[in-house]
């Protein structure tokens, strides 16, 4: 192989991760092993979002020497399933610690057919190289709970490879055979053999650029969901490669806002035209409206029933249907933050409010009655606008256990509940 | 008071006439006539299925009342057909004809052909002089129950003893085992009418495995016979409440969406002590509630003026109320005490005339397309949170199993909002389109938006 390979090899890193979950209604702590790799010398290592992400409280990474050092989540963007540790320097150094650190190839010239290797811990093998080709350099698709329950998949397509992919895998690079990473290693189809995929380095070299300035990816969004045109052209009388069909706008975007509804299609973008013949090329429609500065007026040229129109669609900040999380100790539920997506999507009328995650038997919570998926939105009748509030209601509690009301919702029913010590 | 007077003055008529000592096989062989079973096919497009009910006959006019449960309410009564009366031993049975259900018992009421009424006898023939008899506490009491339809209806007796009597809401007699076919009538050892054995209490048993010990018992359920019975002034009164149309119209509506009971603790919380009451999860727009200015949250307490009472368990209230606004007509006025954050407010509701429901809605079925759709009625807009002058489109009711429009990807219940990209506002308009598409002999594809859990899609339905 060549230096570059063994270069590689000595940057890739095994990482342990210990996050904490809440939806047992109470702390819980799973452990996990995946993959990553190193990316400057000051630290800074790629893995995918669904290895580390905000609920991890320990990282620990073994560098190919096998020594192990602490690290950090740095950044993490859960639409691309990226994520970036920052490795504890001064440990480093006081210990003389040494790693290399990877570059990046091109994804864009990879070709169908070309050999790629797959470096990573698969079921906590450390140091596991495995082989195959590219079997197609641009898979779509997308899934709304692929990360943790996190959206992901909409700004990107995949590559596809047969190199043996295995559960620990993740968050490892896909190498040619110079050792220069062209994808991130994430995931494969349970019981298929060999369909594995990775994140195009084009995607993530973007991505890595982003989290290591602040943290997090900042996304326009209008509200649209595409649909490919392919086969429906002639139904809406279009020129082939013309528009994209909106199969979908979500209630109160700002795409539902100025008009736009399900069945339009959407031919331009501030004058550039859009081409959404295949699903394939969606990805790209989203990252270009998702790259817009947030707040800024797109002008959308659709068709509606034969007609053109124009629509001015101010963009919004992108947000998760997922919100904070966080554990009631004391009450014995596990809850998550209303988040302004899941409230548009559940037509709830605010964003006030969380969703119960998780219930410990025979904790006050399960005793007045709370189960797993009712919505608490006021404590004694005041609107939960924060997680902060109801931990800080808890606290008082915790202090000087006395009746508390909550007001429930379930399935549109709403009822009042109380708790007591 | 009122209740202990006829308890004292039914005691005193039930030991006069056990003096005359009448024989129960001669009690059994009398009764055993308003005893019937009701037989009915609900048909839709695809399939025909066969039910068999038990009911009670009420009148001279071969009227049987049949229990709520007897008939699935979704079910159009369009799509009902062919009912049939069987007496107790007969093989043959009788054509009936559905009169339609009411809304306060929850009957469903048939009425059998001319023929056979000569041989039914009403259970009013049974209730003996004054107001209706209430069972006293452990009471021998007996029963009818009819077996199944091979068996030619054969009538057989069940006894037991009054165990309780509960409010829920309606006054309901539960007995130490089976004591009645569920619509069918239970007495006392005098012959005199006791009430109507209850659906949903029939006796559970827990079958655990031989082979597989430790595991999950299977719970079976006897549906054909009932330990309850609704007592007789919960029925005798309302026999006369014989539906004019099979939807049982016309129907009073207040419009407060998913009331829940109020929990005693939160009663003690909010410092209204025993008090009783029911949570209004929401105001369904343009109903008589919103505009008597019932608002989402409001607790009612009282209806005209007096207080709700209390229930075991505690979301029977929610039941008490429905029945407070179903004896009442359309033009009445119901008067709710509610309380509002700390506030105790007084609503006076005229209550209106239900808007159409989706058993009455017009609907139609087109083959080739494999997909019956039906109108989109105010129900549908409230169950998708859309506002009520936002009705347009029509609602998939049948999707035919791997037929073109099932393939295509349409669910039962989609609101299709859409038909080949433009807007269908109304079921005629909807169903002239899909007729004229289906005429369409050489069309190779309808598209379709429709709108699912509030998210739309646009489908390609091929047509072969």
């Amino acid at each position: 192989m060549s230096h570059g390979f063994d270069r590689l090899l000595d940057s890739v890193v095994r990482i342990d991760v210990r996050e904490v979950t809440f939806d047992e209604g109470t702390r819980r702590f799973d452990a996990s092993v995946g993959s990553g790799v190193i990316l400057s010398d000051d630290g800074l290592v790629l893995t995918n979002a669904h290895v580390a992400g905000p609920r991890a409280i320990e990282v620990n990474i073994t560098l190919s020497s096998l020594e192990r050092v602490e690290a950090k989540l740095a950044g993490w963007d859960h639409w691309t399933d990226l994520a970036l540790l920052k490795i504890n320097m001064e440990e480093v150094r006081r210990r003389h610690l040494r790693f290399q650190h990877a570059e990046f190839g091109e994804s864009e010239r990879l070709f169908v057919g070309e050999t790629v290797y797959a470096v990573g811990t698969p079921e906590g093998l450390t140091r596991t190289v495995t082989r195959g080709i590219i079997s197609n350099n641009n898979r779509y698709f997308e899934d709304t709970a692929g990360v943790d329950g996190y959206e992901t998949g909409g700004f990107n397509t995949w590559l596809q490879t047969d190199a043996a992919i295995n559960p620990g895998n993740s968050g490892g690079p896909l190498v040619t055979e110079d050792g220069r990473v062209v994808g991130i290693t994430s995931r494969g189809y349970l019981g298929a053999n060999n369909l594995g995929f990775a994140i195009p380095s084009a995607t993530a070299r973007r991505i890595v650029d982003g989290l290591a300035r602040t943290g997090s990816i900042e996304r326009s969004y209008i509200g649209i969901v595409p649909g490919a045109l392919q086969d429906l052209e002639h139904f809406y009388s279009l020129a082939s490669n013309t528009g994209m069909l909106i199969d979908n706008v979500e209630a109160a975007s700002p795409a539902a806002i100025a008009g736009l509804r399900g069945g339009d299609i959407l031919l331009s973008i501030d004058g550039h035209p859009v081409d959404g013949r295949f699903d394939e090329q969606l990805p790209a429609i989203q990252n270009l409206i998702a790259s817009q500065p947030i707040g800024r007026t797109l002008q959308l040229q659709y068709m509606r029933g034969g007609r053109v129109a124009l629509a001015s669609v101010a963009t919004e900040r992108l947000e998760s249907r997922i919100g904070e999380e966080g554990v009631l100790d004391g009450w014995g539920i596990g809850v998550r933050k209303i988040s302004r997506a899941f409230a548009r999507k559940s037509r709830l009328p605010d964003d006030n409010g969380v969703i119960v995650i998780g219930v410990q038997p025979g904790f006050p919570a399960d005793v007045a009655g709370l189960s797993r998926g009712d919505i608490i939105t006021k404590i004694n009748q005041r609107p939960i606008g924060s997680l902060e509030l109801l931990k800080t209601a808890q606290a008082a509690y915790t202090a000087k256990p006395g009746p508390t009301l909550l007001e429930v919702q379930r399935d549109r029913h709403v009822s009042f509940i109380v708790l007591k010590p | 008071m009122q209740r202990c007077f006829i308890l004292s003055a039914a005691l005193l008529i039930s030991l006069v006439s056990r003096t005359a000592g009448a024989d129960l096989s001669t009690l059994w062989t009398e009764r055993i006539k308003c005893a019937v079973a009701v037989e009915y096919v609900a048909t839709t497009e695809m399939e025909r299925h066969t039910t068999i009910a038990y009911g009670t006959v009420i009148d001279s006019s071969g009227t049987i009342a049949l229990p709520s449960a007897a008939i699935d309410l979704r079910i159009p009564p369009s799509q009902l057909k062919d009912f049939r009366v069987y007496r107790p031993n007969d093989p043959e049975g009788t054509p009936a004809e559905y009169l339609g259900r009411d809304a306060l018992t929850g009957w469903h009421f048939v009425r059998a052909a001319a023929s056979v009424r000569s041989l039914l006898v009403p259970v009013t023939a049974f209730t003996g002089a004054g107001a209706p008899r209430e069972a006293g506490l452990a009471e021998d009491v007996w029963g009818i129950a009819l077996r199944n339809k091979e068996e030619e209806f054969a009538p057989y007796i069940m006894q037991s003893h009054v165990a309780l009597i509960e409010d829920l809401p309606q006054r309901t007699a539960i007995a130490q085992q089976e004591v009645a076919g569920p619509g069918l009538p239970v007495f006392d050892r005098d012959g005199r009418f006791l009430g109507l054995g209850a659906s949903s209490f029939g006796q559970t048993y827990l079958q655990f495995s031989n082979v597989d010990r430790g595991g999950t018992p299977v719970m079976l359920v006897n549906v054909e016979e009932s330990s309850a019975f609704v007592t007789a002034a919960e029925v005798l009164p309302y026999l006369g409440r014989i539906p004019h149309n099979a939807f049982g119209r016309p129907l009073a509506w207040l419009g407060a969406y998913g009331l829940e009971p109020m929990d005693r603790e939160v009663g003690t919380f909010l410092k209204l002590n025993s008090q009783s009451g029911a949570v209004v999860s929401e105001v369904l727009e343009g109903s008589p509630a919103e505009r008597a200015g019932l608002k989402p949250r409001d607790i009612i307490l009282a209806v005209d003026g007096k207080p709700l009472p209390r229930f075991r368990p505690e979301r029977i209230v929610v039941d008490y109320i429905d029945r407070l606004i179903a004896a009442r007509a359309p033009g009445d006025a119901m008067a709710l005490s509610v309380l509002r954050g700390v506030n105790r407010q007084e609503i006076k509701v005229v209550l209106a005339e239900e808007p159409e429901l989706v058993r009455e809605a017009p609907r139609r079925y087109f083959d080739r397309i494999g997909l019956g759709v039906r109108q989109f009625v105010y129900g549908d807009a409230a169950a998708r949170r859309v506002a009520t002058n936002d009705q347009s489109g029509v609602v998939a009711y049948l999707v035919k199993p791997n037929g073109p429009a099932d393939v295509a990807g349409l669910r039962t219940d989609d609101w299709i909002k859409e038909i080949d990209g433009a807007e269908v506002r109304t079921f005629e308009a909807a169903s002239a389109k899909l007729a004229s598409i289906e005429a369409e002999l050489l069309r190779s594809e309808v598209v379709v938006l429709v709108s699912r859990g509030g998210d739309t899609a646009v489908l390609r339905i091929k047509l072969h």
